[in-house]
């Protein structure tokens, strides 16, 4: 009895546990709607969680959040690949080779500490203000992250695995995607989880050049009418957006480096014990 | 009588201006078990490594099969004082590492029998115990079929009781394969219950080696010669 | 456990990756046609160029004669400048303001044409139980604008009206959102601002405005402008474009209905404000002239005099007088 007692306790806490992470943002959204019903505040200029939810169902209906949206994801998952890419190249080729080390690094290291936001103009000068231009800014601003992490993934990967490789005889191809990649790679996801962060925040700046679509454009346009229903539904939609990427880059991490999290105790083979 | 694998003449290693090794000479023979003892930082571990190729030497000549050892020791496998393993690789997997067809896996299933983890191939290093660690790391190790296992104080970290343990394992190993066997420890006892021959290391050069005819044998007697042995080196190493 | 984490992920990225390939599509769609000219037209939200291409007539018109026309939207005056100066931007329709700033910043761009204005429409707004009556009144007070808008101009020659001198008011730079906020609160006094902001403040604060441009002399003009080496090779092209619009405009006068419907869907504001907007203003398009090109100059003039701007402008310099 006492068993299933604890059980359901155990059972109970673990819910609890799963729930607790929402708890503030729904309780926030409570106190806004009550706020608004109870006309604490000015509806102009904070509409309730309703109005905001209806609004984006009409947008919806009209076929525009869909279309917005999907062209606002097209936008950073190419700037994402491009950008991460090109992070992760430049940060793999610097953290493996000395020579390519001493010639890019500094330079990328000078470039990384400009806000890529400040380089607006230059990129509508040289690119225009087509989609290569927005897509560009995405990118650049990925680009950094993932190259400082690859880099310092790499280049600080245990030195005696990497012995114990070589003497082993590994060849450099095995001694790259055995020990060098997985050993790297916790940096490197990480460094993915703060590109895709940098890649929203990015986007939203990218959409304001001259935009006719996108969720970017469809807040500064909604700012510029002082349309708050929408522009309370943009930043709903990026904190979603932002949680759900982040949410794929931690399970990235749980799928890709599930050696990590299995720590000893916990093993489910149930022979593994006392075999010492 | 026996041929001889490795002859280490001469040896001397030196970092910028302070000498580790100077004048180290000794030689070993193929299928013999060879204790290395002496004061920790006394230049055994940096022995190892030349004789493994991961370090060169200052002067002198390591001869290998009559042909001077240069750069990597192909035939030799390092077991280090850490186990090395790779933690996002199964057991299975981290024995067998670059190796990739069915006969070698089974082969690596076997080496695990051998070393009794075949319960343990698909578990990642985190799970298992120091020992099973190490035994894993021994696996790894006899998979390229080496001439020369190199032990670099594989079991310094463990706790006695698993050290005995792993001392009757390794040696047990090593014997059936009649593997050449170079064991760098600090620990003399160890040596004597391992080592046909055990090599003393003292003020930067080998200083003499003692046979070890009663290693193995279980009567009391030897038992007690051991202990004299070890004695004898103890007083060695201190004098 | 383990597997189920993996569809998921994976259901959950391949999802991702098709919508973004449909995204990828939507933005393939206007790639256009080649064997015509491509003219790139700025325009913003409910300007002229808008009202061209909701009503479809423009387009239509101008691929009979050959060109092939893209309508890029943009958010600020400020933004399209900048694609402008770069030569994204054939043809753009801006205040009366954004040009000014561009020709000092050594932009190089010739007015076009000239559009209607909104004196009606753009004023300083007041709360209507504020204690400020007149101009005089705004002595001491707070009052909010958007440095280097037609806002700023406003309330320059507002104050020159009023026989004020620049420092009897507190002046507030704030982004329109911002403002909005301020004026809302009562952070600030009055706020200058045109249509169709002004409107929307009118209905939803219970507010008016004390002073508009027919007594400012703050007309709050549209112009088209483009880059200067463009408009010098493209003569009968601007004015094809003067021609056409302009009977877009004569549509819209007439249409009110039509485009006050079009416009509140598509600036999602109600009905009732953007009846007012368009009510209180009269849509136009004409050739540049000199009484238009003297009302220019008086704007670059005081943002000179006042220290907004660093450089004398000639604005007949840079204009072209197509009749």
């Amino acid at each position: 009895m006492e068993n299933i007692e604890t059980a359901k306790h155990y059972q109970f806490s673990i819910k609890f546990k799963n729930s607790l992470p929402w708890l503030i943002p729904v309780f926030l959204i409570l106190i806004w709607q009550v706020a608004c019903n109870a006309s604490w505040v000015n509806e102009t200029l904070l509409p309730s969680p309703i109005d905001v939810v209806t609004n984006g169902v009409k947008l919806f209906k009209k076929g525009e959040l869909q279309e917005n949206m999907s062209i606002s994801l097209y936008r950073a998952t190419a700037g994402l690949l491009i950008g991460g890419g090109l992070g992760f190249i430049l940060g793999f080729i610097n953290g493996v080779s000395h020579t390519a080390r001493l010639l890019f690094d500094s330079t990328i290291q000078m470039l990384r500490n400009i806000p890529h936001l400040a380089l607006i103009p230059l990129i509508i000068l040289w690119l225009g203000i087509g989609e290569s231009a927005k897509i560009s800014l995405v990118a650049l601003g990925c680009l950094f992250p993932m190259y400082i992490n690859t880099y310092h993934g790499i280049t600080s990967v245990d030195p005696k695995l990497i012995e114990m490789g070589k003497s082993y005889e590994l060849s450099k191809k095995d001694l790259f995607t055995k020990i060098i990649f997985p050993g790297a790679l916790p940096t490197i996801l990480m460094g993915l989880r703060y590109a895709l962060g940098v890649m929203w925040t990015s986007l939203i700046v990218a959409e304001t050049i001259s935009a006719s679509s996108g969720i970017g454009y469809m807040s500064t346009n909604a700012e510029q009418f002082l349309d708050m229903k929408t522009i309370i539904l943009c930043i709903l939609i990026y904190a979603l957006l932002g949680k759900l990427s982040d949410f794929i880059a931690k399970n990235f991490e749980d799928i890709f480096l599930n050696w990590r999290v299995i720590e000893r105790g916990q093993s489910n083979d149930s022979k593994a014990s006392g075999n010492n | 009588m026996t041929q001889k694998l490795l002859e280490i003449i001469n040896v001397g290693k030196s970092y910028g201006q302070s000498a580790v090794l100077s004048n180290a000479s000794l030689s070993i023979s193929e299928g013999e078990f060879i204790a290395l003892v002496g004061m920790s930082g006394g230049g055994k571990s940096t022995l190892l490594r030349m004789l493994a190729g991961l370090e060169d030497v200052s002067s002198g000549d390591i001869i290998q099969d009559g042909i001077k050892l240069e750069g990597l020791n192909k035939s030799a496998r390092v077991m280090f004082q850490e186990d090395r393993l790779l933690p996002w690789m199964n057991v299975l997997e981290n024995v067998m590492l670059d190796k990739r067809n069915r006969e070698q896996r089974a082969e690596a299933l076997q080496l695990l029998k051998q070393v009794e983890l075949e319960d343990y191939v698909q578990q990642f290093p985190t799970q298992l115990s120091g020992g099973q660690r190490q035994r894993v790391a021994l696996a790894r190790a006899l998979m390229a079929h080496p001439r020369l296992l190199l032990l670099d104080e594989p079991l310094g970290a463990l706790d006695a009781l698993t050290r005995g343990k792993m001392q009757n394992l390794i040696h047990k190993v090593c014997q059936n394969k009649s593997i050449t066997t170079f064991l760098v420890t600090h620990d003399i006892n160890e040596a004597v219950r391992m080592a046909d021959r055990i090599a003393i290391i003292k003020n930067g050069t080998i200083w003499r080696t003692i046979d070890n005819p009663y290693r193995g044998k279980e009567s009391i007697a030897d038992k007690e010669k051991e202990v004299e042995i070890s004695e004898k080196i103890l007083a060695e190493i201190l004098n | 456990m383990k597997k189920i984490k993996k569809t998921f992920v994976s259901v959950v990225l391949l999802l991702w990756c098709g919508i973004a390939i449909y995204g990828w599509h939507l933005t393939r769609e206007d790639a256009g046609n080649s064997s015509l000219k491509n003219v790139v037209i700025g325009y913003q939200a409910g300007d002229e160029f808008y009202i061209s291409k909701i009503r479809g007539q423009f387009v239509k018109k101008m691929k009979d004669k050959g060109y092939n026309v893209k309508f890029k939207e943009f958010q600020n005056g400020a933004a399209m400048m900048q694609a402008l100066a770069s030569g994204n931007v054939d043809y753009a329709r801006v205040g009366d303001t954004p040009p000014v700033s561009a020709l000092a910043s050594g932009t190089q761009l010739t007015y076009i044409a000239a559009g209607g204005t909104k004196e009606k429409g753009s004023g300083i707004l007041v709360h209507k139980n504020s204690s400020i009556k007149k101009l005089a009144d705004l002595k001491g007070k707070r009052v909010a604008y958007t440095k280097g808008t037609s806002s700023q101009y406003m309330l320059l020659r507002a104050l020159k009206v009023a026989g004020l001198s620049n420092n009897d008011i507190t002046w507030v730079n704030l982004d329109s959102d911002a403002a909005s906020v301020a004026y809302s609160k009562g952070k600030v006094d009055a706020w200058a601002n045109w249509d169709p902001s002004v409107a929307q403040v009118e209905i939803t604060e219970n507010s008016k405005l004390i002073v508009n441009g027919k007594t400012t002399g703050a007309l709050n003009r549209s112009f088209i402008v483009s880059p200067t080496s463009y408009a010098k090779n493209n003569k009968s092209l601007s004015k094809l474009i003067i021609k056409y619009t302009e009977q877009d405009m004569k549509w819209a006068n007439n249409n009110h209905s039509k485009l006050i419907n079009k416009m509140s869907t598509d600036l999602k504001l109600s009905k009732k404000i953007v009846r007012r907007t368009v009510l209180r203003r009269t849509y136009s398009m004409q050739e540049m002239n000199k009484d238009i090109v003297k009302e220019e100059q008086e704007i670059a003039n005081v943002f000179y005099d006042n220290n907004i701007l660093t450089k004398k402008i000639d604005v007949s310099k840079h204009t072209q007088y197509l009749r």
